[in-house]
């Protein structure tokens, strides 16, 4: 089955009279339950595509369908809940909420989730139980990338996206969080598309997506991913 | 280059910027504004004082003086001119209106100026009358009409000479229990002593007035010896004229100082945290120019310029609204000109105002600077570096058990508002500021109301006021008493400590007249105890079951009372009944009938009427002149509260711009975190409440006590007031938030989480 579907979409970002085409008519599909990598240089698109399956942003035209639900064209609030139910996000900045604990910041999801998983398991699972109640100011990089794997994961979605998460982590900590993805989509079963400019992490990838110039370039299957520590960083 | 900068930043910062400016000039516009009223009424009643020669004493004496009492009082070595002088009530012939006619023997002295066209003052003139202006305008009198007065039995005709104003009647009130002059009504006019002695057949004054730099004390020492009797004398502050028009100077006073130090304090507030604001956001920019090689000094200025641009704008606005403000209430045609009758309405800018002015612009540039200043400190690397906001503390609340039972919206909601302290601190100010405003307004009104109820709705139970003619006995009083079935009473001038007090007598049998207690209650007179007004009471020390002694003008009888306790009187006055009096023996004359009859047939013995509705009708102005006083003091605090919330909120909303986007990235709805946004602000709103209400209490009852105790006033707040107050505050609270939460569906979720270096 399909977790992704991407049937003509473009998008396009109009300033003035200048205009860019950030998505070129692009037709994919992506099967469920893998590790893909989105490949390209920086300006390619991939993180338009990662916005677009994420729900922050809807294609000019063509249309996105998800676990087999058509939200290309969905309204404000029905991609809230999207975004709540199906996706969970990690990006290069973290993006927690200073002023709440760490376990607070994963405790937040239970707000809109119904079947969100325990917040304190989560934290467990990523290696932070003893920091629950620090604040995310007082981590470090790779401990707050954590955080948000956790809170990503608490939502029980079926699709992890993750933007370059490793973009602002010295190599050592990048390689723990990469472990770290890789164990958890593999003991909870998730889809998990990352976006990234590294060659390397394409090795550890089921499935390798090579986007430019908004157009996608090559998807190819790997056999035999490497684990995290086979790969020579 | 930096000037550019300077627009463009503005621009950015136009929300902040715009809030600033409108506090600045609303702070500065009241300031102004009642300072100059306050000033510009001193000045220019200060110029018809002056002119008309307003006296500073007035000795007074029923039986009249003689010519050569005159010359005594002149005798007096500081006494520096001196008139003969009475003023009789005459009525107009074939209508109701009263003229107080007035003479005096040397017009430099109580005197008057003429208005427009009309013939100088002739003090040999013997068919001639200057009349007031208003009275003449009113009632369509022209110079050179002709106008007959009657008092008693005689009739004098004159025609009009000119049109004039005095000083002597600057609050033209016909009796001092009214609040507002009628000029429909009641007006004023001058004779020459010529003409009032061939009309009277004889020469009468039953007033010297004098003007002098002596102290009260010294004269009356003087006065008594030279004319060998103790002799009333009031000063300058015991008239209606002086008094009342000071009493607008302090009103003045009053609200030129409570209300700004509001609105500017909350400027100054809003220019330090948002001054703060803009330099930590251009903490980098700031670096950027100091690595490019600008002086500090010149950082500094660009900085300061901000806050001085703000501040000098607030200004020009503010003078602007000043002006229009200090005009709105002294204008001829406005509030103020139907109560003082004055010949002119300069305005005055007061010099202190320019003072204070200049201060307050030092001062914000000064934050403008301090806060640049503290981005300044050390190497041009370390300034390029970006701000830190504090670090997040654990709250006390985090220690107990309850904070884990809040949902995170609350959580997230408590830390921020401990954690941003200025910006919470400066939410409350807006709200305790803007439900103070709305209390006080509301509850000035409510009072108003509640005391116009009690004193003269309640308090006057009669449809009828006969005023007895000066020539009736006691007893043809008592045949028109019983003849309208009427209570009656009198007044006589009693001396308290040297201040001339009225001895009100009543005789009580109809309930026509009531006297008001201190709970505003009403109190029944009995046979061996008098009440004392509140006033009279506070100045000297009295309680209630005191005995205290009292001795009236022109006698040697000193009478000693019982308190019985505290009354509440539009005069200040000491209160008993007829028997009470019979028993001490005072010499009394009755002076007025209270009656329910309507139909009054003329007598000889009645100088004349009024109805209650009459009396009513005359606060009507003074009651318009209030609603509009709270109606603006609502909308000062409307827009106050709007301003600064508004202000906050957007700033709060630009700081946590990039915690909002991460909630819409996690599958919050627009709607919800609108609701936490909203959420905050409702408990600030209802922290502010708490105190502000409370404030607003405290701040009436400071209003009532400087503006109104001349009317022993209690305050007094309804159900309704606070239900409004409650309402409006929420409902500004809850309005800027909607604006507000309005903006997340504007929220770049993509541009928000881009990373940041």
């Amino acid at each position: 089955m399909n977790i992704a579907e991407f049937k003509n979409v473009s998008k396009i970002y109009t300033s003035g009279d200048h205009t860019l085409k950030a998505l070129d008519n692009v037709d994919f599909e992506l099967e469920n339950g893998k590790f893909i990598v989105v490949l390209g240089p920086s300006g390619a698109g991939k993180s338009t595509l990662l916005n677009m399956i994420g729900g922050l942003d809807i294609p000019t035209s063509g249309t996105i369908i998800i676990n087999g639900k058509d939200i290309s064209k969905l309204s404000n609030d029905e991609l809230a809940d999207y975004r709540a139910k199906t996706v969970g996000f990690v990006f290069q900045s973290y993006n927690l909420i200073p002023t709440l604990t760490v376990y607070e910041n994963v405790e937040l999801v239970s707000d809109i989730v119904d079947n969100a998983l325990s917040s304190e398991e989560m934290l467990e699972q990523v290696g932070l139980k003893d920091h629950m109640k620090n604040f995310p100011s007082e981590l470090s990089g790779g401990e707050q990338q954590r955080v948000s794997i956790a809170r990503a994961l608490a939502k029980n979605p079926e699709i992890l996206l993750c933007d370059e998460p490793t973009g602002a982590l010295d190599s050592q900590t990048g390689i723990v969080i990469l472990r770290l993805l890789q164990k958890m989509a593999k003991d909870y079963g998730k889809t998990i598309i990352i976006v990234t400019h590294n060659q390397n992490i394409s090795k550890m990838a089921d499935v390798v997506v090579r986007v430019k110039n908004g157009k996608i370039q090559s998807i190819e299957k790997q056999a035999e991913p490497l684990s995290v520590d086979e790969i020579d960083w | 280059m930096l000037k550019k900068k300077l627009l463009r930043t503005a621009l950015r910062y136009k929300s902040q910027f715009i809030s600033m400016i409108i506090m600045i000039a609303l702070g500065i516009g009241v300031f102004v504004g009642f300072n100059m009223e306050w000033v510009s009424i001193e000045e220019n009643t200060d110029y018809v004082f002056e002119k008309t020669g307003f006296a500073d004493f007035r000795l007074v004496s029923e039986n009249g003086f003689s010519k050569e009492d005159f010359d005594s009082i002149m005798a007096i070595s500081g006494v520096k001119d001196a008139t003969r002088y009475i003023s009789i009530n005459t009525t107009v012939k074939d209508d109701t209106d009263v003229i107080a006619l007035t003479v005096s023997e040397n017009i430099s002295v109580s005197g008057f100026m003429l208005i427009g066209e009309g013939k100088e003052y002739d003090n040999d003139s013997k068919d001639e009358i200057w009349l007031s202006d208003q009275y003449a305008e009113k009632n369509n009198i022209k110079v050179g009409d002709k106008i007959t007065l009657t008092y008693k039995n005689i009739e004098f005709q004159a025609s009009v000479a000119g049109l004039i104003k005095s000083s002597e009647y600057l609050i033209c009130l016909p009796d001092p229990t009214l609040l507002m002059p009628d000029y429909n009504s009641y007006g004023f006019a001058y004779i020459s002593p010529e003409a009032f002695k061939e009309a009277m057949g004889m020469e009468f004054y039953t007033q010297i007035n004098v003007l002098s730099d002596m102290d009260k004390e010294d004269f009356s020492k003087a006065a008594d010896k030279a004319l060998s009797k103790t002799t009333l004398v009031l000063s300058k502050d015991d008239t209606v004229s002086y008094s009342e028009a000071m009493g607008e100077v302090n009103e003045g006073k009053t609200m030129g100082s409570i209300l700004p130090v509001l609105f500017i304090a909350i400027a100054v507030l809003t220019m330090v945290t948002t001054m703060h604001r803009i330099t930590s956001n251009e903490k980098t920019q700031i670096g950027t120019l100091k690595s490019l090689g600008f002086r500090d000094r010149k950082i500094l200025v660009h900085y300061s310029s901000y806050a001085f641009s703000i501040g000098i704008i607030g200004t020009i606005l503010g003078i602007g609204i000043g002006y229009g403000l200090a005009y709105y209430i002294m204008n001829p045609y406005g509030a103020m000109g139907t109560y003082i009758d004055m010949p002119t309405w300069n305005l005055y800018m007061p010099s202190f105002c320019i003072i204070v002015i200049v201060l307050v612009n030092l001062f914000l540039t000064f934050i403008g600077f301090l806060s640049v200043k503290k981005m300044l400190h050390g190497t041009a690397a370390e300034a390029l570096r970006p701000y830190v906001p504090s670090k997040m503390k654990r709250i006390l609340l985090e220690r107990t058990k309850l904070w884990n039972r809040l949902g995170f919206g609350t959580k997230w909601n408590m830390r921020d508002i401990i954690r941003h302290k200025a910006r919470t601190g400066m939410t409350l100010f807006g709200i305790i500021g803007c439900a103070i405003l709305i209390v006080g307004g509301l509850g000035m009104q409510d009072t108003m109301n509640y005391f116009v109820d009690v004193f003269y709705n309640k308090a006057i139970n009669y449809q009828t006021r006969i005023n007895i003619s000066e020539q009736a006995t006691n007893e043809q009083a008592l045949e028109i008493a019983k003849q309208y079935n009427g209570d009656y009473s009198s007044t006589v001038s009693i001396d308290i400590a040297g201040d001339p007090v009225s001895l009100e007598i009543y005789n009580i049998e109809h309930d026509r007249v009531r006297i008001i207690g201190e709970d505003m209650g009403f109190v029944t007179l009995n046979d061996n105890e008098a009440y004392i007004s509140k006033r009279i009471a506070d100045d000297n020390g009295i309680k209630q079951n005191d005995l205290f002694t009292f001795s009236p003008y022109g006698s040697d009888e000193e009478y000693t009372v019982k308190i019985a306790g505290i009354s509440r009187s539009m005069t200040e006055s000491v209160v008993m009944s007829e028997s009470y009096a019979k028993k001490l023996g005072i010499d009394y004359k009755i002076i007025v009938v209270y009656t329910n009859d309507t139909d009054i047939k003329s007598d000889e013995n009645i100088a004349n009427t009024q109805t209650k509705q009459a009396i009513i009708d005359s606060f009507d102005v003074f009651m318009e002149l209030m609603t509009t006083m709270v109606f603006l003091l609502v909308i000062a605090a409307i827009i106050l509260g709007v301003v600064v919330l508004y202000n906050l909120g957007i700033m709060n909303y630009i700081e946590r711009y990039r915690e909002l986007a991460t909630l819409k990235v996690v599958g919050f709805r627009d709607k919800k975190i609108g609701g936490l946004l909203i959420m905050e602000n409702l408990y600030l709103a209802f922290a502010g409440i708490i105190v502000g209400i409370p404030l607003g209490l405290w701040v009436l009852d400071y209003l009532i006590g400087a503006l109104a105790s001349e009317y022993e006033m209690v305050s007094c707040v309804t159900i309704t007031t606070y239900i409004i107050s409650i309402v409006l505050t929420v409902g500004v609270s809850l309005f800027v938030s909607l604006i507000i939460s309005k903006k997340n569906k504007k929220i770049d979720m993509v541009e928000a989480l881009k990373a940041t270096e």
